[in-house]
């Protein structure tokens, strides 16, 4: 039998399939959410049972989770991302003792033990400058894709200096800093170091070390880079990074 | 029927029909709860209640305050609005005859608020106080309006080391042309090597000099009570009133001790929280206030003594730091899986017993010196601390109130102790007036929490340390 997760987040799901044993990953898939996000899950469900070759009946359990989870009609329970997330990111790096999640529209910062269970956590409120939300807002009036903009930050020669406090101050910061002639790659590193001092301001005391980033804007180039700095420590990349809190979902379906 | 359960207000329409067919008794005031939709507290629509007589009688208690008083201004009776004063004017105004005191701040916890069905807030943004203040700035649309309360016939607030964003928002109404008796309180500082010192209410320490001077506030608030009421206030007034408030607060910590620590939750958080404002201002009548705070208490004995409660057993236990602006936030605790088994709204200081081996206004100097937003952080997370430790609190959640400066850094000193000492997790939430459109993420901070008290709970169970 296979074990599966569905991590129904705010821009993207993410769906992980295990084998019964929890070592092998079957497969994995990810796609954005739209509005129906139901359907979405349903379709991208699917999919990646059909690549993997299983379908419905091959599966025992499913586990939901993300913001979206209890949309998810076809998961026996649901989770909430920070127990999947601790439980996935142990599962790949045993060793860690603090995650930094940043996704779409929400971040999450949570402290672990070395069993790797959460000990305490914190998540933003109130504004997106510390999420994935932002880095799209900048490379949009950047006109950037999402990725090149983390190129382009790592390629710059100094940072813009951008607030933290407020998205949509934010932008127009960064259209004033464009009308002024500011380079677009010291935009994207002001902005970088902007998520990321929210971010560490987040975490507060929790960043016990070693520190993993994951989450959607893990794999935005040179994230961590400016993690670390903000941070004062090293700050690594997750493996699977879009994907630990769908395989957490997993393994914990299947009870591990 | 079984045992007590949380319901809604259709279920209450029932069960209000079944009582009244059973033959239940009730004040002037009582009725069915869906009647106060129909006066614009529209929240009590989504909102889950207990359903006990007693906590219909709360509700029904909580929810008339306007009509009670604005018949005791038209018997005549004098009205005393005590702003910025968590349980300390309340308690010297109902020491004199002819008076009855209410709290005008407590505008922002009424049910119309969390969908502005009485358009308070809007009000308040066009006076120029708006989002960025506390959700207190209901107060101010409140006074204007006049649908709330009447305009009372003195209007007293302390300033001073206490909220800032309380002393705006009162100090803009004093400009509508709203006379204040302001009052001050200083913040409440250690004392210094070989000062003299006193023990205050609840454990802190203060100089001796610093009592002495809110007690000469204090007396002024009194001279100006007793002109209103006709009378010169005597010691005998002031005796008679604190062994009055000192009835209730021995009656509200009775019923939190119960609440608290009984397994399962003998009653909501919801009717809790209701139970523990009563302490502030009586609702405008401090008689009944008492008789119905016993009426709950009784209910609670029941309960615990028969081992049932509304909610399932071995729901994590949550201290609740910091009232919440939007009310059903405490309901999506036990949806959860959580219950409260302590609490710290900013008025603890209102609850504990005013001491009566001094005289009364010392003794009340003392009680509003207490209140935990006049002192350091520090004073009032070691507070926190220590009662979450004696209820055995398995986790911690600060409310942050939207807008309110306190707010802004005591959320991160409250957590950080708790985390330290306690061993527990801690978690900060935002909760605005209307929090319908964060609930999906409210949900999620308060799960994850149940979850992770429960898998500490599961490791401690299994040897693993807690």
């Amino acid at each position: 039998m296979a074990f599966a997760g569905v991590d129904a987040g705010s821009r993207t799901i993410k769906v992980v399939l295990l084998d019964d044993g929890g070592s092998a990953i079957l497969g994995s898939a990810v796609a954005d959410q739209g509005v129906r996000q139901a359907e979405r899950a349903e379709e991208l469900y699917a999919r990646a049972l059909g690549a993997a070759g299983l379908d419905r009946a091959d599966v025992a359990a499913v586990v939901a989770t993300g913001l979206g989870r209890t949309a998810i009609g076809f998961a026996a329970r649901t989770m909430t991302e920070i127990t999947c997330q601790a439980r996935g990111i142990h599962h790949l790096h045993p060793a860690a003792r603090s995650v930094i999640d940043v996704g779409g529209q929400d971040s999450k910062v949570l402290r672990l033990d070395a069993g790797g269970r959460v000990l305490d956590f914190a998540m933003n409120d109130r504004c997106a400058a510390g999420t994935g939300r932002f880095l799209e807002i900048a490379a949009r009036l950047l006109d950037l894709p999402l990725a090149a903009l983390g190129t382009a930050a790592l390629g710059a020669e100094a940072f813009a200096a951008v607030t933290t406090m407020c998205a949509v101050f934010a932008e127009t910061e960064i259209i004033g800093l464009l009308a002024a002639g500011v380079p677009p790659a010291a935009i994207a590193a002001g902005v970088q170091r902007a998520i990321a001092a929210r971010l560490v301001a987040l975490a507060g005391r929790r960043l016990d070390p070693p520190t993993l980033l994951t989450g959607g804007v893990a794999l935005i180039p040179g994230m961590d880079r400016a993690l670390a700095a903000a941070a004062g420590r090293p700050v690594a990349v997750a493996a699977m990074a879009q994907c630990t809190a769908a395989l957490g979902a997993a393994l914990l379906a299947r009870g591990a | 029927m079984s045992g007590p359960r949380r319901i809604d207000l259709a279920a209450w329409e029932e069960r209000y029909a079944a009582l009244r067919a059973a033959g239940l008794a009730e004040r002037w005031y009582g009725g069915p709860l869906s009647r106060h939709v129909a006066d614009g507290d529209l929240r009590l629509r989504t909102m889950r209640f207990d359903d006990s007589p007693a906590a219909l009688r709360l509700w029904n208690f909580l929810l008339t305050e306007e009509e009670r008083l604005f018949a005791a201004r038209t018997r005549g009776v004098k009205i005393v609005g005590a702003m910025k004063d968590l349980g300390t004017v309340p308690v010297l105004a109902y020491s004199l005859p002819g008076l009855v005191a209410f709290y005008p701040d407590g505008a922002w916890w009424l049910p119309c608020l969390m969908e502005d069905s009485a358009g308070l807030l809007p009000i308040a943004d066009s006076l120029g106080i708006g989002e960025s203040f506390c959700p207190v700035r209901a107060m101010l649309g409140a006074f204007v309006s006049g649908t709330q309360f009447p305009a009372p016939d003195l209007l007293t607030c302390s300033a001073g080391a206490g909220c800032d964003d309380l002393s705006a928002i009162a100090q803009r109404l004093e400009a509508l042309g709203r006379p204040i008796l302001w009052w001050e309180i200083p913040r409440r500082r250690p004392p210094e090597p070989g000062e003299e010192e006193v023990l205050l209410p609840g454990g802190s320490r203060a100089p001796a000099v610093l009592v002495a001077f809110v007690r000469e506030e204090l007396a002024r608030v009194l001279r100006a009570l007793g002109e209103l009421a006709g009378v010169a206030p005597t010691e005998a007034h002031l005796r008679r009133g604190v062994a009055w408030s000192n009835r209730l607060r021995d009656v509200l910590r009775e019923l939190r001790r119960l609440a608290f620590t009984a397994e399962p939750a003998p009653l909501p958080a919801l009717e809790l929280l209701l139970a523990e404002a009563l302490a502030l201002h009586f609702c405008s009548d401090r008689d009944e206030a008492v008789l119905v705070l016993e009426d709950l208490r009784n209910e609670v004995r029941a309960r615990v003594a028969a081992g049932t409660g509304p909610l399932a057993p071995g729901a994590v236990r949550v201290f609740w730091v910091n009232p919440v602006a939007d009310l059903e936030t405490l309901n999506l605790l036990e949806d959860c899986g959580g219950r409260v088994c302590g609490t710290e709204y900013l008025f603890t200081h209102a609850l504990d017993r005013i001491p009566i081996d001094r005289p009364p206004l010392e003794a009340l100097a003392g009680v509003a010196l207490a209140d935990p937003m006049v002192g350091p952080v520090q004073d009032r997370a070691q507070r926190i601390v220590a009662d979450a430790r004696a209820f055995g609190a398995e986790a911690l959640v600060v409310s942050r109130i939207p807008g309110a400066s306190h707010c802004a850094f005591e959320g991160e000193a409250i957590c950080a102790l708790a985390s330290r000492e306690l061993g527990v997790p801690a978690i900060e939430i935002e909760v605005p007036p209307v929090s319908d459109a964060v609930r999906a993420t409210l949900a999620t901070r308060l799960e994850a929490l149940v979850e992770t008290a429960r898998a500490a709970r599961g490791a401690a169970a299994r040897g693993g340390g807690g």
